[in-house]
């Protein structure tokens, strides 16, 4: 397991404060640096890591996510409610939600796919065009914002060398500003891709920047 | 190591074992004695579980305080139609950080507690709507309930009681609306998360227009509690009209932030002085939001009268919301700060009722104008008047929360506020 150079009070395994492990709080599926099968199946949307969009022609859903988009399926009184967890299916299996990905999932839905372009835009956390391999959401909501999240978030694009809401040029990073993560009792919270780092300071993101660039997707 | 914080000063029900990863194995749960209330529920009939809740006078915990026990007992009692029980888990109000918690050290807390409301208001099916961003969050409690599948906990014929429970974990895609209820129920069936008009009232037509409850992710946890030790039990902590323990949620400008689980009527002074061991550096209090960004600000004069109970909070000009505690001292500079949340409320507007969708678009502009040292003293008045207009004139109350900062800023803080437009001067600006 990889040595986490901060703290963070809730993630199992990482302060070396509790006594199980990261794989036995979140199960064998859920542990590598790009989990292909997505995450423990019970779970109706997990986007572990961004994977990048190998082939658009290729059929949206195969194998094992065509597995995890029936068991989808078989959760609602009605196929629409299962449109949220196959955009984020979707997400997760091309690194963003691109047009084609949702005129699919119209498709598998029976829905139009101006109801489904309709749907998409309305949440946030469908990235309507390609991101970093790392997208860093920085909390500068009221609560981190008072222990000083604005510095936390230069930090980030200065060491990243990127501008707001862009992309650094080895693709790397993507640093945008987040609404309350629901952390702010350890300010400041920073969301990348679908881990939580909290109580970071401006001292600790060349760190967390080095550890996800040796994570094997940097 | 004890969990980041804890005071002696606590009542720990729900909070118990918050810190202790073990508590999420369902061995370890059942050890302590855990699904025992579930089975004692099932003993009862589903209106005996609703009475002992009403006895119990437990508030919603999800910001409104409505009785649990009377909101279950709106459920039709006639079942030829699917009844649905709804988990809101979709925190997203700034400076909550409960629910997120509370279900990843102690998910089978919460599914017992789904399961035991399930019965009560005789629905076969629950959905636990957690936020999107909660992937950690999401991942245990999925565990969590595969392995209550396992053991027969969840599923078919649960202890041989011939009752059939499913439960389905359900994460969203980041909106902060889909947190108000019938937001919540339109995103669960794949739509927009536009709240929508009441009545009808969701245990009419609620989710997938089916008669639904949607209770917090707290009440819930609270509710195996309540059905183990009784009614009576429950109000030996709290006060009168606000009985129980309530999680408070401490972020900001003091020693040490964190979750503290106190009897409902604690003293706000003493939560910050003795619990949170005090304001940072030694620097004197300005302000609290004492429930979320939602609610009005009150000053450090208000802050030492206020009593943590839905009444006590009422009776200093605020509320007590999901009990989002959020502190700050002298060095803080207000404008900036109800500036941010006005941008949060102006991004997160779902856009159907015009006094929201422009007026939040407006209050932002105008206060990042005098932020900006750019404002006039008029602006102040036509932020007044706007945020007035925004108060009541909707479907949701996403407007209201717009006002109440910006109102409750610019009553206490005018000085401040004018300092700005008069002289671009800034509080605790470097």
């Amino acid at each position: 397991m990889s040595d986490v150079p901060f703290k963070n009070p809730g993630w199992a395994g990482n302060t070396g404060d509790f006594d199980l492990t990261e794989k036995e709080v979140r199960g064998e599926d859920f542990v590598g640096d790009r989990p292909k099968h997505g995450g423990h199946p019970s779970g109706s949307a997990t986007m572990p890591y961004m994977l990048p969009e190998t082939n658009p022609d290729a059929r949206l859903f195969e194998g094992e996510y065509q597995e995890r988009f029936e068991k989808i399926l078989t959760r609602y009184p009605s196929k629409r409610a299962a449109l949220l967890p196959a955009l984020a299916l979707a997400q997760e299996l091309r690194g963003y939600v691109s047009p084609e990905s949702m005129d699919r999932v119209a498709e598998l839905l029976d829905l139009s796919p101006a109801y489904v372009r309709g749907v998409a835009t309305f949440y946030t956390m469908y990235n309507k065009a390609p991101v970093g391999r790392h997208l860093v959401q920085v909390c500068t909501n009221i609560s981190c914002n008072l222990c000083g999240a604005d510095d936390v978030l230069t930090a980030f694009l200065e060491h990243t060398g990127t501008e707001l809401g862009e992309t650094s040029r080895d693709g790397n990073f993507t640093v945008i500003e987040a609404e309350c993560l629901a952390g702010c009792g350890f300010p400041t919270c920073v969301q990348i891709n679908s881990q939580y780092f909290e109580n970071v300071t401006p001292t600790e993101v060349p760190k967390i920047l080095a550890h996800l660039k040796g994570q094997g997707n940097g | 190591m004890a969990y980041p914080y804890v005071s002696d000063r606590e009542v720990r029900i729900i909070s118990k074992h918050f810190g202790d990863p073990t508590q999420r194995r369902l061995e370890t749960y059942v050890e302590r004695g855990g699904y025992a209330a579930l089975r004692k529920a099932l003993g009862m009939s589903p209106d005996e579980v609703v009475d002992t809740v009403k006895e119990s006078g437990l508030r919603g915990r999800g910001g409104a305080g409505f009785p649990t026990g009377v909101k279950w007992s709106f459920m039709p009692k006639d079942t030829s139609k699917p009844h649905y029980l709804v988990c809101n888990a979709d925190e997203s109000e700034p400076g909550t950080f409960k629910d997120r918690e509370l279900i990843r050290w102690d998910p089978h807390q919460l599914i017992e507690g789904c399961l035991i409301g399930a019965h009560a208001i005789r629905a076969q099916h629950v959905y636990i709507y957690c936020r999107g961003e909660f992937f950690e969050t999401t991942q245990v409690l999925a565990r969590a309930v595969e392995d209550a599948y396992a053991k027969g906990y969840v599923g078919k014929d649960i202890f041989g009681s011939g009752l059939d429970i499913d439960v389905t974990v359900h994460a969203g895609a980041g909106a902060y609306i889909c947190g108000e209820e019938t937001g919540l129920m339109n995103s669960l069936e794949g739509r927009r998360g536009q709240p929508r008009v009441k009545p009808p009232f969701p245990a009419a037509v609620g989710a997938f227009g089916m008669p639904s409850t949607i209770n917090n992710v707290e009440t819930l946890c609270t509710i195996p509690h309540i059905v183990a030790n009784g009614g009576d039990w429950y109000r030996q902590y709290g006060t009168e009209k606000s009985p129980g323990t309530k999680l408070f949620c401490v972020s900001g400008h003091v020693n040490k932030p964190g979750n503290y689980e106190l009897p409902l009527g604690f003293p706000l002074i003493e939560l910050i002085e003795d619990v949170c061991g005090g304001v940072r550096d030694g620097n004197a209090l300005k302000a609290v939001i004492p429930g979320g960004s939602s609610v009005p600000i009150i000053n450090a004069e208000e802050s030492r009268a206020c009593a943590l109970d839905y009444e006590g909070c009422v009776a200093v000009g605020t509320m007590l919301g999901c009990a989002s505690v959020i502190v700050m001292d002298e060095t803080t500079d207000i404008v900036k700060q109800v500036r941010r949340m006005v941008d949060f409320y102006a991004h997160e507007s779902c856009g159907q009722c015009t006094p929201c969708r422009e007026g939040s678009a407006w209050s932002a502009k105008m206060m990042k104008r005098i932020e900006d040292g750019r404002g006039t003293e008029e602006d102040l008045d036509t932020l007044m008047q706007v945020t007035q207009k925004m108060v009541g004139t909707t479907i949701c109350v996403l407007s209201d929360s717009v006002a109440a900062p910006v109102q409750s800023s610019i009553n206490k803080f005018r000085d401040e506020y004018l300092a700005l437009v008069r002289r671009g001067e800034r509080v605790g600006a470097a």
